[in-house]
């Protein structure tokens, strides 16, 4: 990574938003170049976030704060939102289940690394996460659960995802209720331990035309 | 020996000659005596009778008179939504800003939202039970009512934004924890769990819990001591470890792990303490009773000769398999000194 991008990378692991900003737009400045730079810096961040989570120092606050430094940023930088270069993922946590910090937590997370993220919001029946994949054309849907009443569900995704046609979507479960059960007792493709976890195994497949 | 002395051998880190056995049930009672869960959350009396049933069909060492984590937020002004059988979920929360805690006065705990409901439990099972087994109360610990009074992101950014009024908030929490708990105790509890999730590491730094909450979750434990309660139980789920050298100086007796730290590793951090834990919570759902028994097996082994009480870490699911919990409270007779 480019030295000069070192400030703005400690800016956002701070979680000092307003600072980030700053940085982001004399990074900017600097050359046309600039909105490539800033994206660099967002992926090195998160990235360094995502190792310390490796090492069981994870915390949901600093991530928070990261990625709400990181989001100032991305919304400086694209006003537009065409920061956007991974791939779109549905995510959203299902019908009976109302804790959603985990999902916003995930969800800033993987904007910050250039994914579309299409949000269900909390409390969502499942067939509206399939509705969503399938007009945004998402590569994975990311379904999230604290209580243990929405398996049920969410073992129905990857049948109701094949029904449509979308069988090649991927459907990655996470949150304190599901992280305790296999991907296969689950009937998903992976249950991430974490919102890098997660993000890992979105970064690893390719993806799709939107 | 009954289940309450179990406990309290356990508690008081005694050489053990049987170990006590509590699966964490709190509404999955209303489903062993067939209630609808609404009915129990919100009549005392049903709670209790569909404990009794519990403790009838498990014979485990504990009865919860334990709603759910919404009773203080709903008391203090937060609109809960309710479910048939689910628990409720905070649809409006009562602070908007942490500064707007000036205005909220601690509730009486006789007559605010279903704070009676808990009291009427707590006095009814004291009342069928006595001294046979533990009769738990239930409050929220200062982050996680902090959490419920705001909602889970704005405290927490709160806590970074607003500093000083965020602290507010948590000394009024404490305010709050006392006042309820103090009230389960004169209506029959032997103890109050503090309940306290989102102060854990998985949520917030360490350092956070040690510079915020450690005080506070010694003033908590320590007024709830005052008052007459048998151990002070923290019940804080995920990974844990960094908080427990911290526990003694907060006047805890009995730390809860869940899954997320064994058995090995807390003892390494608290030789001296009673351990609660730690079967996964969700294997009382999805696996079977021979894998519990191993589970419990394993765990009694590990834990060593003296203040360890077997159970879930955790709630057990509402969908629990009866004989899921059974194996744990077996596993937990077979054992002996």
């Amino acid at each position: 990574m480019d030295g000069a991008l070192d400030k703005l990378v400690t800016l956002l692991l701070e979680g000092d938003a307003q600072a980030s900003l700053v940085e982001g737009r004399r990074v900017r400045a600097t050359g046309q170049d600039g909105p490539r730079l800033v994206v660099a810096a967002l992926e090195a961040a998160m990235d360094r976030m995502g190792a310390k989570c490796t090492t069981e120092q994870f915390n949901l606050l600093e991530i928070m704060l990261t990625g709400r430094a990181a989001m100032a940023v991305v919304r400086d930088t694209f006003p537009d939102g065409v920061g956007a270069t991974r791939g779109t993922v549905v995510i959203g946590t299902p019908q009976g289940d109302v804790h959603d910090l985990g999902k916003n937590v995930t969800k800033m997370v993987l904007a910050a690394k250039g994914f579309r993220v299409i949000d269900c919001g909390k409390d969502c029946p499942v067939t509206e996460m399939v509705d969503a994949a399938q007009r945004e054309g998402a590569l994975a849907v990311l379904v999230s659960g604290l209580i243990s009443p929405v398996i049920p569900l969410v073992r129905q995704l990857r049948e109701l995802l094949r029904s449509r046609g979308l069988g090649p979507v991927k459907v990655v479960a996470g949150g304190a209720a599901l992280k305790q059960c296999a991907a296969a007792t689950l009937n998903v493709d992976y249950v991430a331990q974490d919102a890098f976890d997660g993000a890992r195994f979105l970064e690893g497949l390719d993806a799709v035309p939107q | 020996m009954n289940g309450l002395e179990r406990i309290v051998t356990a508690a008081r880190f005694e050489r053990r000659a049987e170990v006590p056995a509590v699966p964490q049930i709190f509404g999955h009672a209303a489903r062993i005596a067939g209630q609808p869960l609404r009915e129990y959350l919100t009549d005392g009396v049903v709670l209790a009778r569909c404990q009794l049933a519990a403790l009838a069909r498990y014979r485990a060492d504990a009865v919860f008179a334990v709603c759910d984590v919404n009773v203080e937020t709903e008391a203090l002004g937060s609109r809960l939504g309710y479910r048939a059988d689910a628990y409720p979920s905070v649809e409006h929360h009562v602070l908007e800003a942490p500064a707007e805690v000036a205005g909220l006065r601690v509730p009486t705990p006789t007559s605010s939202g279903r704070m009676p409901q808990v009291l009427t439990a707590a006095r009814m099972l004291r009342s069928e039970v006595g001294d046979t087994v533990l009769v738990t109360g239930f409050v929220l610990g200062p982050m996680t009512l902090a959490c419920q009074l705001l909602g889970a992101e704005r405290a927490l950014y709160a806590a970074v934004d607003e500093p000083d009024a965020f602290e507010s908030v948590l000394d009024f929490a404490v305010e709050v924890a006392l006042a309820f708990g103090q009230a389960q105790l004169e209506a029959g509890a032997h103890l109050c769990i503090v309940f306290d999730p989102s102060a854990s590491p998985a949520v917030v730094p360490a350092a956070f819990f040690r510079e915020l909450l450690a005080d506070r979750t010694r003033q908590l434990q320590a007024g709830l001591r005052g008052h007459g309660a048998l151990a002070n139980w923290q019940h804080i789920a995920g990974p844990v470890l960094p908080l427990l050298p911290l526990y003694p100086e907060c006047l805890v007796d009995i730390a809860n792990i869940d899954y997320c730290v064994t058995v090995a590793q807390a003892r390494a951090a608290l030789p001296g303490l009673c351990l609660d834990g730690n079967v996964r919570s969700l294997a009382f759902a999805d696996a079977d009773p021979e894998l519990i028994a191993r589970a419990c097996d394993e765990l009694l082994d590990a834990a060593g000769p003296a203040g360890f009480i077997l159970s879930s870490g955790c709630e057990v699911p509402l969908e629990a398999r009866p004989e899921c919990i059974d194996a744990l409270v077996a596993a937990a007779r077979r054992h002996k000194a």
